[in-house]
């Protein structure tokens, strides 16, 4: 915060964002066009806008079939795996426990798995459960994914809540698991809700498992929906822009809502105060 | 409930394994344990479209309907064979019957598979297929089988050789035996661990080792360019100014959409015909053709990388803005009056006092990086000609393209023992201090 900036910097800070945010806008304009203009101008606006693309893109695909699947999902890994991952790091950082250097190990390994070394089993296992096809089906592989990363920012702001209150809630008789539900978890809400955010997120763009393991298209989730619109001899990208811009919007609302919190979880990670 | 509470009271030791324990059994329910099997899976010729293969097994089976058939051709050639021959000969056929006789009572009287034999071969007798495969597949002794195994290899080769001393009519007659004494063996269908041969398939395999480099050279150049442009970006907006919300939004929106979604975006702008980004490249002058970046290994992997850095580099200045803000002023202060340039400052002052900050986001960049898949899958394909396969994307094609998973499980061992070199050298590099400060008190 020492320097001042200058009107060079806002040049920059213009061209930075532009640069950014030119894919999005693009995609935005053609989604605009009518599909004649598309594919022979590179004109940046078109001088009749018209919707038919958003049309097209919504009944040639079952998009917001896509859009519930994404949510409900995504919202189950991200309920299951705060659960959980909040007693651990609750353990971890505040119960006079042993091996916390193991477990936070174990959980720092089981984030760094590259998730096709374990779809084969995992497809497997969701085939013997009668499982493909379904909910269940994602959000259990999707816990290898959240449940270490959930855990791993939970810790740090766990870690931030001064020891004192806890202190003095023991000395009035309070068992851990009271401390716990009302004096640390109230004030690691904010904390749990950014860790929250961040699990949402990580479980809506995952690709792989949705790819392999939910293969009907009534099951599909966004990324795997859209990244199929292409037909066999065309590609309709009037549609898929459409569908991009549709899909996007749910992301950038809940990035500019919670900007602030999303920063502070994705750094807190990595640096130290 | 007060009262069930205090019988069971747990002091803070046992609550805290209490608590943990969820998480680790679900981590080593739904990572560890699937690891180790791909592992293990890696050493069998695993095959999920080949009914005979599509389980590890490390003991014998026997296809029931198969051996049902072979016996009811073996039985009624074998008569006929012994009818015709006459000596010496006559005598060591019956001798090769009644042995096969006494192994195949065993089977079909045995508790394990006996009654399943007799409804398959009653099925077989009736032309009816063996649909259901508990019931076409049993599982044998070993110990028997490779017994029963050695006696069929060795009594079709003495029908052989009795063939030989045989003239014409006959001898075919022999030899058609000695085939249906063959196919008896081959109803018994083999363990399918082969132990490393998969590894020394695929380590052989050109393609790994394109794959691999594909894989390294996009790791290696997009981190190193999200890494600079990141610490550039970071250094400029380390300061007050207005707009930082706009900043804000415009750093995190391509972090947080999916992946497969900004590949499908720039797929459109790459596009040969209507991509705006080939378009203006192209009247740059910068590629020939519009179609040069799609079309072209060098233009897609270059596309591949570019559509990364846009992705995650804004993520990365992010990181390295929160560390620089950490940075007390009154250090710059001081070097100032030391007289050190700005240059000075940012190689003595800044890069030290940042080194963790940048080994950590390195770390989470570069695995991620290394396991690419939506990315290239999504916008490339892997292709022109493979030239964009990273290694994740080849052992998706042969797991599930090609159902092949013993093979595809040699390819996800592989990733995974990159990935756990790569890790050990970062933490190596950081040290122990990634945990210490998340312990809290001992």
């Amino acid at each position: 915060m020492r320097k001042k900036a200058g009107f060079p910097f806002y040049i920059f800070l213009s061209i930075f964002i532009f640069i950014t945010m030119f894919p999005f806008l693009w995609v935005f304009l053609t989604s605009l066009k009518p599909p004649g203009e598309i594919f022979s101008s590179f004109n940046w606006f078109t001088s009749n806008p018209s919707f038919n693309s958003y049309v097209s893109a919504v009944e040639t695909r079952p998009l917001f079939r896509y859009m519930l699947n994404s949510i409900v999902v995504s919202g189950l890994t991200t309920i299951i795996s705060i659960f959980v991952a909040s007693l651990a790091a609750y353990s971890v950082t505040r119960l006079p426990i042993r091996f916390k250097g193991t477990i936070l190990g174990i959980v720092l390994a089981a984030a760094m798995f590259p998730q096709i070394a374990i779809i084969s089993p995992i497809f497997n296992l969701i085939q013997s459960l009668g499982l493909r096809n379904s909910y269940m089906g994602l959000v259990i592989p999707y816990i290898t994914i959240s449940l270490p990363l959930a855990i791993w920012i939970l810790a740090t702001f766990f870690q931030k809540i001064p020891y004192e209150l806890e202190e003095s809630a023991k000395l009035d008789g309070a068992t851990p698991f009271q401390t716990y539900r009302k004096i640390i978890f109230p004030l690691a809400a904010p904390g749990v809700f950014t860790t929250a955010i961040l699990v949402f997120i990580a479980a809506w763009n995952e690709y792989l498992f949705a790819l392999t393991i939910n293969s009907d298209d009534s099951w599909r989730t966004i990324p795997v929906g859209l990244s199929l619109y292409q037909s066999q001899f065309t590609i309709p990208w009037g549609d898929i822009t459409a569908a991009t811009v549709i899909v996007t919007i749910p992301i950038v609302v809940i990035v500019l809502i919670f900007q602030r919190r999303i920063v502070a979880g994705l750094t807190s990670g990595s640096v130290k105060e | 409930m007060g009262d069930k509470k205090k019988k069971f009271q747990l002091n803070d030791t046992q609550l805290g394994y209490l608590m943990v324990l969820p998480a680790l059994i679900l981590i080593f329910a739904v990572t560890l344990w699937p690891v180790a099997q791909s592992f293990y899976n890696s050493m069998f010729d695993y095959r999920l479209n080949d009914p005979e293969r599509n389980q590890t097994t490390l003991s014998y089976q026997i296809d029931l309907e198969r051996y049902a058939d072979g016996y009811y051709f073996y039985e009624g050639d074998m008569e006929s064979l012994i009818s015709s021959l006459d000596g010496e000969d006559a005598s060591q056929a019956e001798e090769i019957q009644s042995t096969i006789d006494e192994y195949h009572q065993m089977i079909v009287n045995s508790d394990n598979i006996g009654d399943q034999y007799q409804t398959v071969e009653e099925m077989v007798n009736n032309f009816q297929p063996v649909n259901d495969d508990n019931l076409k597949y049993g599982s044998i002794n070993n110990d028997f089988t490779e017994e029963y195994i050695g006696v069929l290899e060795n009594s079709s080769d003495e029908l052989s050789a009795i063939a030989e001393g045989l003239d014409e009519d006959l001898q075919g007659q022999a030899e058609t035996t000695a085939q249906q004494v063959n196919s008896l063996n081959s109803a018994m269908i083999r363990p399918n661990f082969i132990g490393l041969t998969n590894y020394q398939q695929y380590l052989t395999n050109p393609r790994t080792w394109s794959a691999m480099w594909n894989t390294v050279f996009f790791t290696v150049v997009s981190v190193f360019f999200e890494l600079v442009i990141g610490l550039a970006v970071a250094l400029v907006i380390n300061r007050a100014f207005i707009g930082r919300g706009a900043v804000r939004a415009a750093v995190l929106i391509p972090w947080a959409i999916p992946t497969a979604v900004s590949a499908m975006m720039w797929s459109y702008l790459y596009d040969g015909q209507s991509g705006i980004i080939a378009h203006y490249f192209s009247e740059l002058g910068l590629i020939s053709d519009p179609s040069t970046l799609l079309s072209t290994g060098s233009g897609a992997m270059f596309s591949v990388i570019l559509a990364d850095v846009w992705k995650t580099m804004p993520y990365m200045a992010l990181l390295l803005l929160a560390g620089l803000q950490t940075i007390s002023g009154s250090l710059y202060e001081a070097a100032e009056v030391d007289g050190a340039g700005k240059f000075q400052q940012f190689l003595y002052i800044t890069l030290p006092m940042l080194k963790s900050a940048i080994l950590v986001a390195l770390l989470f960049r570069t695995l991620d990086a290394f396991r690419v898949f939506d990315l290239i899958y999504v916008l490339t394909g892997g292709g022109p000609a493979n030239s964009t396969e990273s290694i994740s994307v080849y052992a998706y094609q042969v797991l599930f393209a090609q159902q092949n998973f013993g093979e595809g499980s040699v390819l996800s061992v592989i990733v995974f023992l990159s990935v756990a070199v790569i890790s050990i050298l970062f933490i190596k590099l950081i040290g122990s201090d990634l945990f210490e400060d998340k312990k809290g008190k001992k």
